[in-house]
């Protein structure tokens, strides 16, 4: 419309301003004239005709303004004017214009860092074509919709066959590392099972030959591969002629029918090099650590999908005489995957913004403290016929102005912050490995925080110093001006929201350092102080047999007992802190009814006997292995207390006999049925803050396996050990190397890395909001004793004593500062209740943060009070001392 | 600008419109008197108000402006109708009549309730 092309002359209209002045001054001067002429004619005398005229014009240069402001456009030009003004006015106070842009930066870059992280981590779609589309479809547990269950087998049929809210599904599980060996070279690589619909699902097609066939998910069918587009580069040297040749996983020849494409990637899981079928044996039961994934058809919604996969679900489950204790869930792909990530991140998101605030707070109370200070220049300015509104308007361009460029410095912070976040955050931490990087949502972040902190900071100051009482501020000048109680009161506010804020941030970070303490307290359930630790998984084709994995740990174990100041070697197919490294079951106590629809769910532990004993693991009851417990004796087993609580109660777990649920899917006959000879202490599989593990150990000689850990103590010193030990795991077979080498003290560090660096960064940003309220404090404290020079001076002159006038000053800041406290106290409590689900680890989820404190954790909260208090009455001390030694005489003299 | 006069500044331009489309082209001091003669008398045009609705017209426009000379010999900026303008003067019109016909309805109507 028209509009536009107002617009477009408006915009020219701000060109060639002078030549339309000069024309309008004419038009007007000749209006002028002829009504000057006009009233002459009239009989006016002609003192009388000019002034009639100037009046019905209403002034030439009100007029002229007027018909500038509608010329160009007036907000434009009149915030570029105002920022020219701020310009000058905040580069001729450097020390302020520092310490609030300092501030603004650091808070906004933090902020942006953060943003960064989230975006990335979060909210950035995942690298497949409409990723939104894609859903996970799983089952959780009716009682506790947190608590995920496996699939029974039967379902997932149900699910593929009959439902129709999708457009495509499939299903996959997690990567794990093989032995692959192709033209006679071997190398352990991560191979993904996936089903025929997964590349369809994902909608990324293949590079070179085909999927998998619906027929290939079962065994005998099953041994055919699809390499991933950077193995086929590495290793073939991008020869597409390598479809339909032969190579060998695990000792078993797989045919390569198909080659990825290179935009294939998973970003949340470690991408895989090869994809192999997902076996769908009708034989097993449930598929354990099977994912399905499926794209919403065009027109249906998660709702209706899950209400459509319940009903299924509900049906099969009657129809298997199963219980039904499930219900089905689907769930956003990319929300899913990063989920457990969500909590930390948006904590710390929640902690920037509040130093944010802080500083914002902080530099409101400066802002003001200038403004009054400003009261004879902002009178000028109102009596040159400067309007309210342009008052404030120039007192926001100069906080605009502040925190624009506190924005472009916080950018810079925030791309090096982010990036030293993803690099210290535990890597596991981090659900995706897509780079944090600064795109347009980003720097769209930064414009929209600078504005807001710009607003925030800005308005209650600009409103409050415009409001000038302009004959008392030009007759009395600054030093005599003092501060409305209006102002008095803000100021206060103001401190007390900046102490009530710093008090959150600092409780916060005394429960994450009590948390800390307490983890780090845990009890491990394991104590072998510089053991060192390596793992080996042993390739190629002599190892496929379980006599053959056997007889390679035997001779390790022999070779390395020989080694000088050796004391103890010990095999497991985990170790404490190794993370979930065993293999796992299902298993029913024998002659009872099942406690779960599929067993319950256990990790197995293959170990040599001096396992327990070389860890220190605490035996609670029966004994541990011994070389008795050899292949062809009674199959025996321990277990942890965890596992012995969930199967049995109370009850003695001593000479009961566990059956393990079949799992042919595996390719593994039916495993027969153990003994329990012991009972352990649990021991941390991951760190102290875990889900409490149900483990079963059984002796490694009964169970062999490919991979397995080995512990070593000694006398000698790590350096020399760790050759030692690669001499003579060589000499055993050179073409196995070790892994994961590390001692157990060091495996501890790593437990406790990501609630470390979550105290850490707390802790940092608790420091800066410490000193940006000591700033705010010092400022306002001296401040006020500035105002009040001659006022202390002639208190003195009547003869209080200077410790009298000091009490004074000081006891304002602190009543304030205590009200300041209370409000904290009362809003970190409120913040907890709100946040103690996501805040505090729950039994059975890994989703928390804390560990072992109480949102009301009194001696955190004490602590972050005493501190807080400490550094009002060291903050207000100094520029009190300053009123303390006041000379009457030149203070009377001030004016 | 403010607010208060945009019914003003309305019905201004549609003033300023017709006396153009009556006159012909005319500097803004005509427009002026001629607008207040029109009137009886009974408007009094604040003159410093008129030139920013004649540019407001003109970035719209409606009315084009050029140099030329006064009846009196004075070198004075004229104002004329664009093709625009006549279609907007008869536009406007029509609306103003239409108003101005709902509000007499209104206050012709007799006090039903009272």
């Amino acid at each position: 419309m028209n509009w536009m092309l107002v617009s477009a002359q408006r915009l020219r209209g701000l060109l060639g301003k002078g030549a339309r002045d000069r024309e309008l001054s004419v038009e007007l001067e000749s209006h002028l004239q002829m009504h000057f002429e006009d009233n002459l004619r009239a009989g006016m005398s002609p003192e009388e005709a000019r002034r009639n005229a100037l009046i019905k014009l209403g002034g030439i240069e009100q007029t002229k303004e007027s018909v500038r402001d509608r010329r160009g456009i007036p907000l434009l030009e009149t915030l570029l004017r105002d920022l020219r003004f701020a310009l000058r006015v905040l580069r001729k106070n450097p020390g302020f214009t520092f310490v609030v842009v300092f501030t603004l930066a650091l808070s906004i870059g933090a902020n942006t860092a953060i943003f960064s992280v989230l975006e990335s981590q979060l909210w950035r779609p995942l690298p497949f074509p409409d990723s939104e589309r894609l859903v996970d479809a799983h089952v959780v547990l009716r009682a506790n919709p947190r608590q995920w269950d496996v699939l029974p087998s039967s379902v997932y049929r149900a699910w593929h066959e009959q439902s129709h809210s999708f457009a495509n599904l499939g299903a996959y599980d997690y990567p794990t590392a093989r032995n692959f060996t192709a033209a006679g070279t071997s190398e352990r690589v991560e191979v993904m099972p996936v089903t025929s619909g997964l590349f369809d699902t994902l909608e990324v097609p293949l590079e070179h030959g085909r999927a998998f066939l619906r027929e290939e998910d079962t065994t005998g069918r099953d041994r055919v591969a699809i390499l991933s587009h950077a193995l086929w580069q590495t290793r073939f040297a991008s020869d597409a002629t390598v479809v339909g040749k032969s190579v060998t996983i695990d000792g078993q020849p797989y045919t390569i029918v198909g080659i990825a494409s290179p935009h294939l990637r998973f970003e949340y899981i470690r991408e895989p090099a090869i994809y192999i079928p997902l076996l769908m044996d009708p034989a097993a039961k449930v598929l354990r650590n099977t994912y399905v994934i499926a794209r919403l058809a065009p027109g249906v919604n998660s709702d209706r999908a899950r209400v459509e996969l319940d009903g299924l679900l509900q049906r099969q489950l009657q129809a298997d005489g199963a219980r039904q204790e499930d219900v089905a869930s689907v769930t956003n792909l990319r929300e899913t995957w990063t989920d457990f990530a969500a909590r930390p991140l948006y904590f710390f998101a929640g902690a920037v913004l509040l130093v944010l605030l802080i500083a914002c707070v902080n530099n409101a109370g400066l802002l003001l403290a200038r403004g009054l200070a400003r009261q004879r220049e902002f009178a000028l300015r109102a009596t040159l016929g400067a309007g309210r509104a342009a008052l404030i308007r120039q007192s926001l361009a100069e906080s605009l102005l502040l925190s624009l460029v506190g924005g472009a410095a916080g950018t810079i912070i925030g791309i090096w912050g982010s990036r030293a976040f993803a690099l210290f955050w535990s890597e596991d931490a981090l659900p995706r490995t897509s780079a944090t990087y600064l795109d347009v949502r980003v720097l769209l972040f930064v414009v929209g925080v600078s504005i807001a902190s710009a607003l925030l900071m800005g308005i209650v100051p600009a409103l409050l110093s415009s409001r000038v009482d302009v004959s008392d501020a030009l007759r009395k000048g600054t030093s005599g001006l003092s501060a409305s109680p209006g102002q008095h009161k803000t100021r206060n506010t103001l401190v007390a929201v900046e102490v009530s804020l710093a008090l959150v941030l600092l409780f916060g970070a005394g429960l994450f350092l009590s948390s800390f303490t307490r983890l780090e307290q845990a009890p491990r359930g394991f104590d072998a102080p510089g053991a060192l630790t390596f793992q080996i998984s042993l390739r190629g084709e002599n190892y496929a047999k379980h006599e053959q994995q056997q007889r390679y740990f035997d001779s390790l174990a022999e070779q390395l007992r020989l080694l000088p100041g050796i004391r103890e070697v010990t095999l497991g197919s985990g170790l404490p802190l190794t993370g979930s490294t065993g293999v796992f079951a299902n298993v029913n106590v024998a002659g009872r009814p099942p406690k779960r629809e599929h067993g319950t769910y256990v990790t197995i532990h293959a170990v040599t006997p001096n396992y327990f004993q070389a860890l220190h693991m605490h035996l609670l009851a029966g004994r541990t292995f011994d070389p008795h417990d050899a292949p062809g004796s009674a199959r025996v087993a321990i277990l942890n207390r965890n596992a012995a609580a969930e199967l049995l109660g109370r009850e003695d777990p001593l000479g009961k006999v566990l059956e393990f649920v079949a799992q042919p899917r595996r390719g593994e006959p039916a495993e027969p049925s153990v003994q329990v000879v012991g009972l352990v202490e649990n021991a941390q599989e991951f760190g102290p803050d875990e889900v409490p593990q149900e483990d079963l150990y059984v002796p490694f000689a009964q169970r062999p396996l490919p991979s397995a850990y080995t512990l070593i103590t000694s006398d000698v010193p790590r350096g020399a050990l760790v050759g030692a030990i690669r001499n003579v795991a060589y000499s055993v077979d050179k073409d196995q190397p070790l892994f994961d080498v590390k001692t157990m003290d060091d495996r501890i560090g790593e437990s406790l890395r990501g609630a470390r660096f979550n105290l850490i960064l707390v802790a940092c940003l608790a420091v800066v909001a410490l000193a940006l309220v000591s700033v705010g404090i010092f400022g306002t404290v001296a401040y006020f004793v500035e105002r009040r020079t001659q006022e202390f001076g002639i208190r003195l002159a009547l003869g209080a004593t200077p410790a009298r006038i000091l009490r004074h000053a000081v006891s304002r800041t602190l009543i304030v500062g205590a009200a300041g406290l209370l409000f904290g106290v009362m809003a970190s409590l409120i913040l907890g209740r709100i946040l103690r689900s996501a805040l505090y680890l729950v039994p059975h989820e890994h989703t928390g943060m804390l560990y072992g404190v109480k949102i009301y954790d009194p001696i955190s909260m004490s602590l972050a009070c005493a501190l807080l208090l400490a550094v009002l009455f060291l903050a207000s001390l100094a520029p009190a001392r300053r009123a303390m030694r006041v000379d009457p005489i030149v203070a009377l003299r001030y004016e | 600008m403010g607010d208060k006069n945009d019914v003003w500044q309305g019905t201004l331009a549609l003033m300023v419109l017709k006396t153009l489309e009556v006159l012909g082209p005319l500097h803004g001091y005509g427009i002026a008197r001629r607008i207040e003669q029109t009137s009886g008398d009974l408007l009094s045009v604040n003159y410093g108000t008129l030139y920013p609705a004649l540019l407001k017209l003109e970035q719209e426009g409606y009315i084009a402006s050029e140099w030329g000379v006064s009846e009196n010999n004075r070198r004075a900026k004229f104002y004329k109708l664009t093709r625009a303008g006549r279609q907007q003067v008869v536009r406007e019109a029509r609306e103003w009549e239409q108003t101005t016909a709902i509000l007499a309805k209104f206050l012709a109507a007799p006090e039903e309730s009272a």
